[in-house]
């Protein structure tokens, strides 16, 4: 990978200013003139590969699910494999001089950053209703995408829209592929709400370590992560099959690790690791604490009818009803007409057969 | 015009083979796969009560789901074989496929036909073959509705074989984004169920009014394969 | 032109404007504009919430029971507090009832989070407005060594070879040019007074603390099967308990209470070792320093709701271990009642917030609230509508609306709930507070109303919370002991047995204060459901009356080292632990 001291050279910066950039730097760290040719000589060498992580609307916890990572260690990622010089949440600087850093990466790692992105940007009101520096938080998000060398979207937010695009999305709130204006890059979709930490830092150190983007599926998903349902490698699924189910909360049957599939589980229709790599360090995951899956990893999971119903509601067509009650409707509406019918008819062959006779 | 000359001609005979043996077996051995298939499928929708004792003792949900999919193969091989019979078959093999909807008299005779069912009219006409609204119906309802089921299946299917079998690449892979997620698809699966149970209540109730009503046999052909009429007169007068 | 407001404060908005947007390492988006006198002093502030998703339109006519799912979205940070909120709200609804276990597991739940909470807060979003990690290459590790012995001689990482190494890390970090979250930093600011061997502990404990953090929570892990989003049930908690019969192993048994246990050892250990200590030593150096800004309205406008039941379903003043109620004007010699449900105590306010009401001379109490956003700017406004390099203060100008009990502006969080506790005589409250005014040289009471002691409390209540999750394990043990095994009640978890038309109120102690929703179901769906959050009291905008918010108050007369690098403005707002996306839900 190019080096910074390259990347410089290639705009036509003398060794000479470069230098002084050095001292610049260290001074304004208020380390002495000494810390100035280490920086230089650092900054000839080797290079951290930059990441501008970026906060629309959402809930910053896939921030805090990221810092959960135990292997490796949310610290270790952040000081020694990347360099995540923007990240609202957790940088030094404010305002102008956190703005001033986007503008920089960009400028100076064109083609090379990573952007990240939490959380998705309203459309509606022109986009304030997420601002920030004053202006629509899509102006900040689009202007970084330009240049990005791929970009990443965490969480549900950023791949589907999540909450804040649950029904009516009064903000009209927008995943990041959808964004008008958004760079063509090469986009790869964390989700979950939140992903799972170790999910997460095993997508960065695949990138960093092979030095190429994991592949994905048709959705953009890594496929290591996102390719079977929690239902296909669920330990409760033996009872699954045997027909074994929660009837009720906290009845025997949870009490014994019953199948929570009548409780709404929506392990069978959701893309997720969480039975496989679990959550916390591998500690548990919900099905195993005893709730179902909501599937907050799948797209529009918000909408589909409670999480407590096995199955789920449709919308369309002014309809709010599952399957089932709107198959049973109109059955029963048909073999009442059918049985109506039948009797009409029955009148009528034998008026016709009394004219016969 | 040849067609109606060879109906009009039927119409004088009082017997006429119609549904050739391939259909028929088709037929029956359909109605069962789907009654087997509606069965299964609204328990693995809506489970029965849970069983007690180990897990490994028992399978309710694994047959459930075997024999779902049991019926479901015989249903796509018999669906797959039923349209290449059609290619091959007698004319009559075709109607539900392809609808005459380009002929006039087809739409004129869909008109009588619901006039027949309104009770406006006081005999219906004579048809070798399907009345055009069985056509009708048969058509959109049960051919489409049969595709649809099949393709979802099959995507429902490939979930659980997982991402490298064929069910997934031709299947899955296309259908889950395309109906939103898998959920969605599930939804639609089970409600196209229901469509499929609203044409067979239909289907059976007309089917059984027919042979009680109509001018010629019904239930009866769909067995012996050989339409009867029951009087000699024109199919119009 | 001076403009007196009612709550006390002269605001002069003649000086340089000075603009933080955005205002970074909080929760969610926010800036922040003040006027700056030719002494470098304060004179006007103005907070605004920059961020709104609509919860509340999107809550509409879902089912009561999965609303937690929703609510618990507004906020990863403080993750599952409203959730828990939420639960509350429909059992109040609904009349139910929860077990004993669930109330235990639910405070064991509720107090991991108000502990990482505050952890994370301090040295991961709070502590670089106090500690300065370059000059933390300056220090000798042996005076490090030193200095940690002393303040928390228990703690076993102190040897010097462990800060050298740590220094050493962290030298070829800077010397890479590549700072990441430091970069762009006031490093060479005045406003930084710590010793070198100073930044260097903290430094230390910054890596620490985020090492250890994630360990917190693995209790909610334990009972709500992941975090952050653990899961909740209205009835109870969805784990149950099995402790010796057939598929025990799948339940919460003697194994999981065994890693419960054990987490909340460590966790009392790290805070007693580390961040108590850190706070201490941090707070003494600023305090003797002179450095008392940042009150506002904390020493005279505080409320508090109360949390973590000690019996479930009993949510009296007397039955919650935090402390609950209201002081106001100052006085300390009365705590008023707080009553969610009376109309005319917490009523929101939109005269300044980007919503509409039909009366925005009027308040509205959140059982009857609207929330009708309406973006539009003040005519003084400097920029465009969507390019503003200035805001009108006069006119709307935030997402967050103007909560206000009885008519004032509050306080809430960490030192109100103290606050209350003191001035209620509540042992465990003064005690802690007596030994903290004593660690800072006998300090004064009033050493408690600044941004120090904002700060300080919450390191304070993170220690009570740590040992309160003994109490509710050990509670929970001797309940199954006891032969009580219930984790749910499920009476009425059908909606068919609903009554047509009820409300409901829940609330908590949020880890940034006092948190409440009000819900109306209608015909088993929600009619209306409002969230009225701690950081939507604290950063609130003005109000009908001109009284301004706690965020605003805290920062007048606040003086700063240069006005263009708003290092002490940073640090009194980070002091609240502001959470933007909870603040505008
Ligand atoms: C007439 C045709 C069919 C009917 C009426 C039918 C009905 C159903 C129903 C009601 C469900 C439950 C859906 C839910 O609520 O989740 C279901 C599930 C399923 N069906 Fe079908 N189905 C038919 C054909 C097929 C075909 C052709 C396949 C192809 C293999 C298929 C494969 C599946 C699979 C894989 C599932 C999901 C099983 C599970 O979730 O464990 N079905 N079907
Ligand atoms: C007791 C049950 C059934 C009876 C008595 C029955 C009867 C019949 C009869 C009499 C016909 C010929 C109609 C005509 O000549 O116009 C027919 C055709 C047909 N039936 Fe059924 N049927 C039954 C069940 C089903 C079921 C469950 C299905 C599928 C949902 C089905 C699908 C069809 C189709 C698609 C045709 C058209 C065949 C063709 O033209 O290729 N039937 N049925
Ligand atoms: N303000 C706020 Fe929260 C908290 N604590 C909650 O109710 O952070 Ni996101
Ligand atoms: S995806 Fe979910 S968890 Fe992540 S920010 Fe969005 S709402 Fe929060
Ligand atoms: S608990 Fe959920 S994911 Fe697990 S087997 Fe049952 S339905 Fe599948
Ligand atoms: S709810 Fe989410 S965390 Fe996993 S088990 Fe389901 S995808
Ligand atoms: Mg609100």
């Amino acid at each position: 990978m190019e080096t910074f001291y390259d990347v410089m050279r290639r705009q036509g910066i003398t060794r000479r200013s470069f230098l002084k950039y050095c001292s610049l730097t260290a001074a304004a760290l208020g380390l002495g003139p000494s810390f100035a040719p280490k920086i230089a000589h650092a900054m000839e060498t080797k290079e951290r590969i930059p990441v501008l992580w970026l906060h629309g609307l959402e809930c910053t916890c896939c921030s805090e699910s990221f810092i959960r990572s135990a292997h490796p260690l949310a610290k270790d990622v952040v000081l020694s494999m990347l360099s995540l010089d923007y990240d609202d949440t957790i940088m030094a600087a404010a305002g102008h001089e956190a703005e001033a850093i986007i503008e920089e990466i960009v400028t100076k790692y064109k083609g090379k950053y990573l952007l990240a992105v939490e959380g998705n940007p309203p459309l509606n009101e022109d986009g304030m209703y997420c601002i920030i520096g004053g202006k629509p938080f899509t102006d900040q998000l689009t202007y970084a995408s330009q240049h990005a060398k791929a970009i990443i979207s965490w969480g549900s937010c950023a791949s589907w829209g999540c909450v804040q695009a649950a029904r009516p999305n009064p903000t009209r709130a927008t995943p990041v592929h959808k964004v008008p204006g958004i760079g063509n890059k090469p986009i790869i979709k964390v989700p979950g709400c939140p992903p799972i930490a170790e999910v997460m830092t095993a997508v960065v150190t695949y990138i960093l370590t092979f030095e190429r983007f994991p592949e994905l599926d048709r959705q953009g998903r890594p496929k290591m992560f996102y390719s079977q349902r929690i239902h296909d490698k669920c330990y409760r699924r033996p009872h699954f099959d045997a027909g074994q189910f929660v009837e009720k909360w906290d009845d025997e049957g949870a009490k014994k690790g019953y199948c929570l599939y009548k409780m709404g589980c929506k392990g069978p229709t959701t893309y997720n690791a969480c039975s496989t790599v679990r959550w916390n360090g591998g500690l548990s995951f919900p099905i195993q604490a005893g709730h179902g899956c909501i599937g907050c990893s799948e797209d529009g999971f918000w909408d589909k009818g409670g999480f407590y119903d096995r199955l789920t509601d449709i919308h369309q067509f002014g309809i709010e009803a599952n399957a089932d009650e709107i198959g049973v409707g109109a059955a029963t509406v048909v073999g009442a007409a059918a049985a109506a019918h039948a009797a009409v008819s029955a009148v009528k062959q034998a008026r016709t057969k009394g004219d016969n006779d | 015009m040849a067609d109606q000359m060879a109906d009009q001609a039927a119409s004088q005979q009082t017997a006429v083979y119609v549904y050739e043996a391939p259909v028929r077996i088709w037929h029956w051995v359909n109605a069962f796969a789907i009654i087997a298939l509606c069965v299964t499928g609204y328990f693995i929708g809506s489970p029965l009560s849970s069983v007690s004792g180990e897990a490994s003792d028992h399978y309710v949900m694994g047959y459930m789901r075997f024999v779902h999919f049991a019926a479901a193969y015989i249903f796509i091989i018999g669906f797959v074989f039923r349209a290449y019979w059609a290619i091959v078959g007698n004319s009559h093999s075709r109607e539900i496929y392809l609808p005459r909807i380009f002929s006039k008299d087809f739409w004129d005779e869909l008109w009588h036909e619901i006039k027949w069912y309104s009770f406006l009219v006081d005999e219906p006409k004579k048809y070798t073959g399907h009345n055009p609204l069985a056509i009708l119906a048969m058509h959109l309802m049960f051919v489409w509705g049969s595709i649809f089921m099949i393709i979802s299946g099959l995507a429902l299917y490939g979930e659980g074989a997982g991402m490298g079998s064929w069910q997934y690449q031709f299947f899955s892979s296309w259908l889950i984004p395309l109906m939103g997620q898998s959920q969605d698809v599930h939804t639609y699966h089970h409600l196209v169920m229901w469509l499929l149970i609203i044409f067979a209540i239909i289907h059976i109730y007309v089917a059984v009014r027919e042979d009680i009503m109509s001018r010629q046999s019904i239930i009866s052909s769909m067995i012996s394969g050989w339409r009867l009429f029951k009087d000699n007169r024109p199919s119009n007068d | 032109m001076a403009i007196q407001t009612p709550n006390g404060f002269t605001l002069d908005t003649s000086g340089e404007r000075v603009v933080v947007d955005p205002v970074t390492r909080i929760e969610g988006h926010m800036r922040c504009e003040v006027n700056v006198n030719s002494d470098n002093i304060i004179t006007n502030a103005v907070s605004t919430g920059t961020m709104w998703r609509g919860l509340e339109v999107i809550l509409k006519n879902r089912d009561p029971r999965d609303a937690w799912a929703f609510v618990q979205r507004i906020c990863g940070v403080c993750t599952g507090t409203h959730a828990l909120t939420s639960v509350r709200a429909v059992e109040d609804a609904l009349n139910i009832e929860i077990p004993d276990n669930a109330n235990s597991i639910r405070n064991i739940m509720q107090l991991s989070l108000e502990i990482h909470d505050h952890l994370v807060h301090f040295y991961h979003l709070h502590a670089l407005d106090w500690v300065n990690p370059i000059n933390a290459l300056k220090a000798d590790p042996r005076d490090t060594s030193a200095l940690q012995k002393a303040s928390s001689p228990r703690h076993p990482k102190s040897s010097p070879g462990y800060f050298r190494d740590i220094q050493n890390r962290l030298k070829k970090f800077v010397e890479s040019g590549q700072l990441g979250p430091f970069k762009n930093g006031y490093w060479d600011n005045p406003a930084y007074i710590l010793p070198p061997e100073a930044d260097l502990m903290a430094v230390t404990h910054y890596l620490e603390a985020l090492d250890f953090q994630k360990e917190i929570m693995k209790t909610r892990t334990i009972f709500g099967g992941k975090d952050p989003h653990p899961n909740w049930l209205v009835g109870g908690v969805p784990c149950p308990i099995n402790i010796d019969g057939e598929g025990s192993v799948g339940a919460i048994n003697m194994e999981s209470l065994n890693h419960v246990r054990s987490i909340i050892n460590q966790t009392i250990e790290f805070v007693d070792n580390v961040y108590i200590p850190d706070i201490i030593a941090i707070g003494k150096i600023y305090y003797d320093a002179g450095w008392h800004y940042g009150g506002g309205i904390s020493g005279t406008d505080a409320l508090a709701y109360g949390d973590i039941p000690d019996k479930p379903n009993d949510f009296s003043a007397k039955n919650l271990m935090m402390p609950r109620g209201a002081i106001i004007k100052g006085n300390l010699n009365e705590v008023h009642e707080v009553d969610h449900r009376d109309p005319e105590q917490i009523q929101e306010f939109v005269p300044h917030s980007w919503y509409k009401y039909d009366d925005e001379s009027k308040g509205l109490h959140p059982w009857d609230g609207v929330t009708d956003p309406n973006y539009e700017l003040g005519p003084k406004t400097i920029g465009t509508r969507t390019d503003i390099k200035q805001l009108d203060e006069a006119a709307k100008y935030s997402w967050i609306k103007a909560p206000r009990w009885r008519g004032n502006a509050m306080e809430v969080g960490p030192l109100s709930r103290y606050l209350v506790g003191y001035a209620s005589k509540h042992t465990e409250f003064t005690d802690q507070i007596t030994d903290t005014l004593g660690a800072l040289g006998n300090a004064p009471v009033s050493a408690l109303f600044t941004t120090i002691g904002r700060t300080a409390a919450r390191a304070l209540e993170a220690q009570w919370c740590a040992y309160k999750q003994r109490y509710f394990l050990d509670k929970m043990i001797a309940n199954i002991k006891a032969g009580d095994e219930t984790t749910a009640n499920t009476e009425s978890w059908d909606p068919s047995t609903w009554p047509k038309e009820v409300k409901g109120v829940g609330f908590t102690e949020a880890p940034r204060g006092a948190l409440a929703h009000w819900i109306r179901i209608k015909d088993q769906k929600i009619e209306n459901y409002q969230c009225v959050v701690p950081t939507t009291w604290n950063g609130s905008p003005r109000d009908n009356e001109g009284n301004i918010g706690a965020f605003e108050a805290s920062l007048m007369n606040t003086k700063v080292e240069r006005p263009h690098e708003p290092v002490e403005i940073l640090r009194t707002i980070h002091s609240f632990d502001p959470c933007l996306a909870c603040s505008t839900h």
